[in-house]
């Protein structure tokens, strides 16, 4: 008999199956999207990962985005190219398979003039939907160069819809 | 079947609204309802297997050495070290009491070395003040004494009859 009070990190059993089911298809995509050959065992792995840790995790979410990305990119080191792809990317945490949550074209584009560096703090911003903490959590850095990283990256997108040199604040 | 994470929920309202500004920017519009994905039976199932398989690690897992494992087997190292500085304590001392004797030994020496030079250089300074003595005293005597030494013989009274040949007579007798 399963105990259903069993402590996980993210609460009893059910709320365990409510997150892994909300956060198993993201976690597959953001490792698909850093060229992991075997998304699915990475993600699988970080839950793993995570609910082999003794000590409490404060942020699990942030935890299991880590070690994806350090387990894809662990996975791809051989290749030069470690920055997050965008192609075939859709929108996580939508469920079904329709067009309109397909990232058209004109948005990766917008995305892939950005620098690598801001474009990798955006996309787990703005797509993802993580914050800041979180973030940081992620890509090891504090939460004030996540936000540079970020108004950054809008100073950028804005000069893309601006070309001509129009005036304006950078955060 | 709800779960939260404590950063989400207490993101501040800039943050939320600086995310919606950048899909603005980005062309994705407002930012979506979160739709509460469905726990199928196969996602459960997987879920179930993978904290199965974290517990399997858990328990089967190295242990990382405890402080207590750790003191208990530097205990046999650090008792060689205690006593190879044991060890290496009174080899010092030894060597020290050794050397404050060698020390000793040799002030020693230094002090019968200077005292027999002193009764040396003393007995060589009475030497010479008794030769000097001699010499005063030898020109104190008188100067007629022979420079040999004269054994008076008594001449014989009468001559020993014709039992002697004169073999040569000294010119001028």
């Amino acid at each position: 008999m399963e105990d259903r009070q069993l402590e996980t990190p993210f609460g009893d059993l059910d709320a365990f199956h409510g997150a892994f089911a909300e956060l198993y298809p993201r976690l597959v995509s953001y490792a698909r999207r850093y060229g992991a050959t075997f998304a699915e065992d990475i993600a699988q792995e970080a839950f793993v990962i995570l609910m082999q840790r003794e000590e409490r995790v404060e942020h699990p979410t942030a935890f299991l985005y880590g070690t994806v990305r350090t387990l894809s990119l662990t996975e791809r080191r051989p290749m030069k190219n470690q920055n997050l792809s965008l192609e075939a990317v859709t929108e996580p945490g939508l469920a079904g398979g329709a067009d309109d949550q397909v990232l058209n074209q004109e948005v990766r584009e917008r995305m892939r003039m950005l620098s690598p560096t801001f474009r990798e703090a955006l996309w787990l911003f703005v797509v993802e939907g993580l914050s800041i903490r979180e973030i940081a959590d992620i890509l090891g850095i504090p939460e004030a160069t996540v936000k540079t990283r970020i108004h950054r990256a809008k100073a950028q997108l804005k000069d893309q819809l601006n070309p001509s040199g129009g005036v304006h604040v950078l955060v | 079947m709800s779960w939260s994470d404590p950063a989400r929920r207490f993101e501040p309202a800039e943050d939320v609204e600086l995310r919606a500004e950048l899909r603005e920017l980005l062309g994705l519009g407002a930012v979506p309802q979160r739709v509460v994905a469905p726990v199928t039976e196969e996602l459960a199932s997987l879920a179930d297997d993978l904290r199965k398989e974290a517990q399997r690690r858990r328990r089967t897992e190295r242990r990382r050495p405890s402080w207590g494992l750790m003191a208990a087997a530097a205990l046999p190292l650090l008792a060689a070290l205690a006593g190879l500085g044991t060890w290496g304590v009174q080899q010092k001392q030894r060597a020290d009491g050794l050397a404050a004797h060698a020390q000793r030994q040799e002030a020693e020496l230094d002090r019968i070395a200077a005292a027999n030079a002193a009764e040396l250089a003393r007995e060589r300074k009475a030497k010479e003040e008794a030769q000097q003595q001699l010499q005063l005293v030898a020109r104190a005597l008188p100067k007629k004494s022979l420079p040999y030494l004269v054994i008076p013989v008594d001449k014989p009274l009468r001559m020993q009859g014709e039992d002697y040949q004169r073999v040569k007579e000294k010119p001028g007798q």
